[in-house]
């Protein structure tokens, strides 16, 4: 009971058509985490999620939510657990509000936490109307909604921005933001856009294929992020040459001469060297590889975006 | 269960299920008026014996078969609701026991079910009564017209709940329901143990009360098993 972990998972696999399309996975989210869980499209993510909420039955392994075992204390757990699960669900011929009730009767809670959770994603004025008129931003904010009605210790949502044009996509990030952390809720949140939860996760997990390649702080994760020096010169191919000719690692990356990260006095030399043979240096800057970047080498997939 | 069935209740709001509550026994009982009307001078005299009893035994037959369709129409409208926009996967993921949820199903579809029995029941009186038969009818007979088809019927809101709650794609179960409504106009061409005979309670001990029990048994034992199935299946 005692466990430190909300979501402790242990050798979670789920076998669909024959393969695993989550494979051994360990994921461990500690109370009061915004845990970022990441992954290209088709890695796993979803089946992951349904499986910690019971909508689905693991192939092999364990899964304890709030320290107690899914299988038999479902109804304890999803009590305290909010959830979003890929697209909205809803009831499209009720007002947002009725949805909010037909909800609340299950979750036998006061009437008042349908307004309370109404005026935080700001659907208040929104509510009476019929939910299939709502905007796809409406609709995820009434689903984030939902998974609040219950005041739950562990909030759980899949791609919550999904389809959502930037505008919306700020909006989400900003309302998940502002939910109340003084009370402790842990957030666990997927996406594929690793931009999307950088900016307020504390650790993430990355999975791929169905493995969790990477589990670690956000702030380790950034430190695999290598940083390098771009340069900007007059005749950057020659630079090049002439910098090799003097046994210095450069490259050029769309009209700039690129190198890993050096010391001062290697920048030092160089520049000293380019301004000898009469190239001009227009600017020099350090590039930090992007989180993006690494996140794309780590799964492997090129443009998923 | 209770807190399941009034969330269930609530989900039921305009979707027009109200009105085809109303509509099979508007149209069973409203076609037998027509029938009434234009062959009135015919058909008084043949009935005479027992006109109440003529009346009944007449709105029955069409009602059975708005009974077969219109339990299909309701049971998948009940599940669409879910399937709909997905919202299976939220409802399951609250903290409410499958075996509940799918029960509530069953429960509002066999409701309003009975509430067109009950309707039935209102509207058969009132054209008796407009028809100028005498003021006391015979309520038993009445009643046992109505109610004891609900029972018999069972196998049938079960089947139906099973199909309309595991199948995503409504068709199937309208399908379904679609050619058990054209079996069972030809039921009184079956033999006993086929369950589209039982709502018209003919068996070959001549005792209605067989087809009842042998429709609420098979009923619970076709419902048992969507239940099981139902617990055990991913959500998609
Ligand atoms: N019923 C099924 N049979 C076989 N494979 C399936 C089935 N359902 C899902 N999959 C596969 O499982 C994999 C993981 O799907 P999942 O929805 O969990 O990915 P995801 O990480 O959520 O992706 P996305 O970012 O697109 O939402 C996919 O490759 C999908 O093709
Ligand atoms: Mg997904």
């Amino acid at each position: 009971m005692n466990s430190p972990w909300m979501i402790e998972t242990k050798q979670l696999t789920k076998m669909l058509g024959g393969k695993p399309v989550v494979d051994r996975v360990d994921m461990l989210i500690q109370k009061g985490e915004i845990y970022g869980f990441l992954g290209p499209n088709g890695a796993g993510k979803t089946t992951t999620i349904r499986m910690l909420l019971g909508l689905a039955r693991p192939s092999s392994g364990h899964i304890r939510l709030l320290g107690k075992d899914i299988r038999r204390e479902r109804l304890d757990i999803l009590r305290k657990v909010g959830s979003l699960v890929e697209y909205p669900s809803y009831y499209g011929h009720l007002s947002g509000y009725e949805n909010l009730e037909a909800v609340r009767r299950l979750l036998d809670i006061p009437k008042s936490r349908i307004d309370e959770v109404l005026a935080i994603v700001r659907l208040t004025k929104d509510a009476k109307r019929p939910v299939k008129g709502y905007s796809l931003g409406m609709k995820q904010r009434l689903g984030i909604a939902t998974a609040l009605l219950g005041s739950p210790e562990l909030l759980i949502l899949d791609e919550p921005t999904n389809g959502l044009d930037p505008a919306g996509i700020l909006e989400i990030r900003e309302l998940i933001k502002s939910l109340p952390r003084s009370q402790g809720v842990t957030i666990l949140i997927s996406s594929h856009l690793l931009s999307e939860v950088d900016q307020m996760a504390t650790r993430v997990g990355i999975i791929s294929s169905g493995r969790m390649i990477f589990q670690d702080s956000i702030a380790r994760l950034r430190k695999q992020a290598k940083s390098g020096i771009r340069m900007r010169v007059s005749e950057p191919e020659q630079a090049m040459r002439l910098l090799h000719g003097h046994g210095f690692q450069a490259a050029v990356e769309s009209e700039l001469l690129a190198f890993d990260d050096l010391p001062d006095a290697q920048i030092g030399a160089m520049v000293a060297r380019l301004s000898e043979h009469g190239h001009l240096i227009y600017r020099i800057e350090e590039s930090a590889a992007s989180l993006e970047r690494i996140f794309l080498d780590m799964t492997g997939t090129e443009g998923s975006l | 269960m209770l807190r399941v069935l009034s969330a269930e209740w609530l989900k039921i709001r305009r979707k027009g299920i109200w009105f085809l509550v109303m509509l099979g026994p508007l149209g069973a009982v409203g076609l037998q008026g027509l029938n009434y009307a234009i062959r009135y001078d015919y058909l008084m005299p043949l009935y005479a014996d027992d006109p109440w009893g003529r009346l009944i035994t007449n709105v029955t037959m069409l009602m059975l078969p708005s009974m077969f369709i219109g339990l299909a129409i309701l049971a998948s409208m009940n599940a669409g609701i879910e399937h709909q926009m997905n919202a299976w996967k939220q409802t399951l993921a609250l903290p409410v026991k499958r075996r509940d949820v799918f029960l509530a199903k069953f429960f509002i579809t066999s409701l309003l079910l009975l509430v067109s029995s009950t309707l039935i029941i209102a509207f058969t009186l009132m054209l008796g009564w407009l028809l100028g038969l005498e003021m006391n009818p015979p309520v038993v007979q009445l009643l046992q017209a109505s109610y004891y088809p609900y029972l018999a019927i069972m196998p049938f809101v079960a089947l139906q709940t099973n199909l309309s709650v595991l199948i995503h794609n409504q068709a199937v179960p309208l399908t379904v329901g679609i050619l058990g409504t054209v079996i069972s106009m030809f039921a009184l061409w079956l033999p006993d143990w086929m369950p589209w005979i039982w709502p018209y309670l003919e068996n070959s001990y001549g005792e209605p009360l067989y087809s009842v029990l042998a429709g609420v048994g098979t009923g619970a034992v076709i419902l048992l098993i969507g239940m099981l199935v139902f617990n055990r299946k991913d959500v998609r």
